[in-house]
């Protein structure tokens, strides 16, 4: 466990040297370098929690599309994680398995254009399997979509991979970390978006005053620092009572921090804000592409609420 | 499991030994089965099981010794009163305001006083109330003109009004806040005052709420003389007594609410048709809720390990106001006929309960007062003049 002053200043190093990396090149591979200089491996295998809050807090704070979540999805399958070797992602939205008894369907991360292997999960959650196949045999596209620099890419497989069963359990945490990560970007973005649109509230003068001074304006502004700091706190439950369930809640609640935050902050940045000169837009793009990963907001939703009626049992999931 | 154990730090330890006690002991500690009754009804049934909970030695478990308390952490406290909203057992918008008033007096009172009546708040002999906001100081508290003055060396006099007095008409005590300095003096001219309810020229009147109950009043103040050894902290430095009370209510009792928050949806789970959107509207709430949940916990556990709390709570309590709301709002979408027009014991209280939720937004300071403390303390976006 790595102590509070620590984690700080991890924080601002990795945040630093991706936002130098973004800056010299808004390629994944740039990012990637970046975080192996810093010894990400080696942190996510020795600390895979406080790796994970820092590493993906960073990446949503500078917006730079590295792809650390290859390495979390290959370690929590008990892989070890390779440049190499590239892990097809759940379909937009959900997370269903990506791999059937036809092949498989799904995203993939920019990881997967130079990877010789891709590994596939497929089957039924009760009863996965896991398989790899060559990255040759599969049909990739790059997604340029909503945010072209994300990096992601559709992968389509015609054929049933080699394929060996595995551990319910181990898809279960495996969806779980990569859930948590994915909403560490998005708390990440978040906070970066709810600052720059801060910044512009005390810079830009209308009425012959800061526009922070309007209450309308203030009012908005708090109510998108409410929506991260719950976000930051169903992590750190998450973190504490890890289970499928904490990360299935903390990514939904991502899913709607994001979109109180980018409603707010974008009325706030009015005019500039739906420029592509502003900083702001980038920060939007990825969270709606990021709000696809692993499950959306509103298919989470859904999908407790119909537990919660089919048990009749309302868990709280985490004490004090 | 027969008493309760010696104070432990160990939470985990103390939550099972307490929830094994309460499911032995659930027929003498609840008076009724559910649905929770009328305002009298949950009053009386957190009464009894204040005095229950007092015998066994549960109640003073995370009060200090000095008021007859058996020492360990607040935490303790905490459990206790999450553990009974989630059974019905205490309502906790009722039961919190011995959270609120009990450390008032054991950091501001004479410590004799604080030993003569802390045992009896807590045991459930006395109900106490909070006679802070006034007709023209609501979310403007500081403004408060309730007089109190000096009359000879010993005694004061109380001239004046309150008003959302929550439960002054059951009360045999009230924390009073007073002004003693100059008319404008405003947070610096408060004087906090520990008040008998029978003490002759106090008269409350009841208002009825838009749910039908009368759960807080008016109360005048007419030459009410109060000995000054009832003086709580300092002459004219109540608000730091008023300020006092900010980190328990936005820990401890926050958390109660949020068990009692999770028992509701557990109930609407219970009683909710399948079908509809209705797999929507719950799992929004319960989305919510656990965010509230997180957020309320990581509270109690920076309020234990540094022992202050500040800004940051006008966080929490936003979202303690907007899960609530949520979550009525959700009992109205799934059960919209059991809240317009069932007239049955259960629809009953579920309307009860939706239009007191109406009110969680303003009590305890406003959503907007809440948002400017947010955007002044935390965003640090400067004056909005």
């Amino acid at each position: 466990m790595i102590d509070a002053d620590e984690r700080a200043q991890m924080q601002e190093t990795v945040r630093g040297a991706l936002a130098a990396a973004v800056a010299a090149s808004g390629e994944p591979a740039a990012a990637d370098a970046a975080l192996a200089k810093l010894g990400w491996l080696e942190l996510l295998r020795d600390e895979p929690d406080d790796a994970i809050a820092i590493v993906f807090g960073a990446l949503g704070a500078t917006n730079a599309a590295a792809t650390a979540l290859d390495d979390v999805l290959l370690a929590a399958l008990g892989r070890e994680p390779r440049a190499d070797l590239a892990v097809v992602l759940p379909r937009f939205g959900t997370w269903e398995l990506p791999g059937t008894d036809r092949g498989a369907e799904g995203l993939a991360t920019a990881r997967a254009a130079t990877a010789e292997t891709l590994l596939v999960v497929g089957g039924t959650a009760p009863e996965p399997w896991i398989g790899s196949a060559r990255r040759k045999d599969a049909e990739l596209r790059a997604v340029h979509g909503i945010d072209p620099a994300a990096g992601l890419h559709t992968v389509r497989l015609g054929g049933a991979p080699d394929v060996e069963r595995l551990d319910a359990a181990i898809w279960r945490s495996t969806v779980a970390r990569g859930r948590r990560a994915v909403a560490h970007q998005i708390l990440g973005a978040s906070r970066t978006m709810l600052g720059l649109a801060r910044t512009h509230a005390l810079e830009r003068i209308q009425f012959g005053r800061p526009i922070a001074r309007f209450q309308a304006v203030r009012h908005r502004l708090a109510d998108a620092l409410v929506a991260v700091e719950a976000l930051d706190a169903a992590l750190g439950a998450a973190r504490d009572e890890p289970s499928p369930d904490t990360a299935a809640l903390a990514k939904a609640v991502a899913g709607r921090t994001a979109h109180t935050v980018a409603r707010h902050c974008q009325q706030v940045l009015a005019g500039i804000g739906f420029t592509t000169e502003h900083a702001f837009h980038p920060f939007l793009r990825r969270t709606l592409a990021l709000e696809g990963l692993f499950g959306s907001a509103d298919a989470i939703v859904l999908d407790v609420g119909r537990r919660l009626l089919a048990t009749r049992q309302v868990p709280t999931l985490i004490e004090l | 499991m027969s008493s309760p154990p010696e104070p432990v730090t160990d939470l985990a330890h103390y939550r099972a030994a307490l929830h094994a006690w309460l499911d032995a002991h659930h027929e003498e500690l609840a008076l009724r089965s559910e649905p929770p009754g009328t305002l009298d009804d949950r009053i009386a049934q957190m009464q009894h099981a204040k005095r229950v909970l007092f015998e066994a030695g549960w109640m003073q478990l995370g009060w200090p010794e000095r008021v007859g308390g058996r020492g360990g952490s607040p935490m303790l406290r905490t459990e206790l009163g999450a553990a009974l909203a989630a059974r019905d057992l205490a309502d906790p918008g009722l039961f919190s305001l011995v959270e609120v008033l009990a450390p008032t007096l054991i950091d501001f009172a004479p410590p004799a006083l604080a030993a003569e009546v802390v045992p009896r708040l807590l045991s459930g002999a006395e109900l106490w109330c909070q006679g802070f906001s006034e007709p023209d100081a609501g979310s403007d508290l500081a403004s408060l003109r309730c007089r109190a003055a000096p009359r000879g060396a010993s005694t004061w006099v109380i001239n004046g009004q309150k008003v959302w007095t929550s439960l002054a008409q059951y009360s045999d005590r009230c924390v009073l806040l007073t002004r003693t300095g100059p008319p404008e003096s405003r947070h610096r001219g408060i004087t906090a005052f520990f008040v008998d309810m029978d003490t002759p020229g106090i008269s409350v009147r009841p208002i009825e709420m838009i749910n039908g109950e009368q759960e807080f009043c008016e109360v005048f103040f007419d030459d009410v003389v109060v000995p000054a050894d009832r003086i709580l902290g300092e002459v004219d430095r109540g608000w730091a007594v008023a300020m006092s009370i900010l980190p328990y209510e936005r820990s401890s009792c926050f958390w109660q609410r949020v068990a009692y928050l999770y028992r509701r949806l557990q109930r609407l789970v219970d009683a909710a048709p399948d079908g509809g959107r209705t797999a929507e509207v719950v799992g929004e709430a319960y989305v919510q809720l656990f965010a509230l949940r997180a957020r309320s916990r990581a509270t109690q556990h920076r309020l234990a390990d540094t022992g202050t709390l500040g800004a940051e709570t006008s966080i929490d309590k936003v979202l303690v106001a907007t899960a609530d709301q949520t979550l009525y709002d959700a009992v109205r979408r799934v059960l919209p006929e059991g809240i317009a027009l069932d007239d049955g014991a259960a629809a009953e209280a579920w309307r009860r309960e939706y239009l007191y939720s109406r009110a969680a937004t303003i009590y305890g300071g406003t959503l907007e007062v809440q948002r400017n403390i947010i955007a002044r303390r935390l965003l640090e976006l400067g004056s909005d003049e």
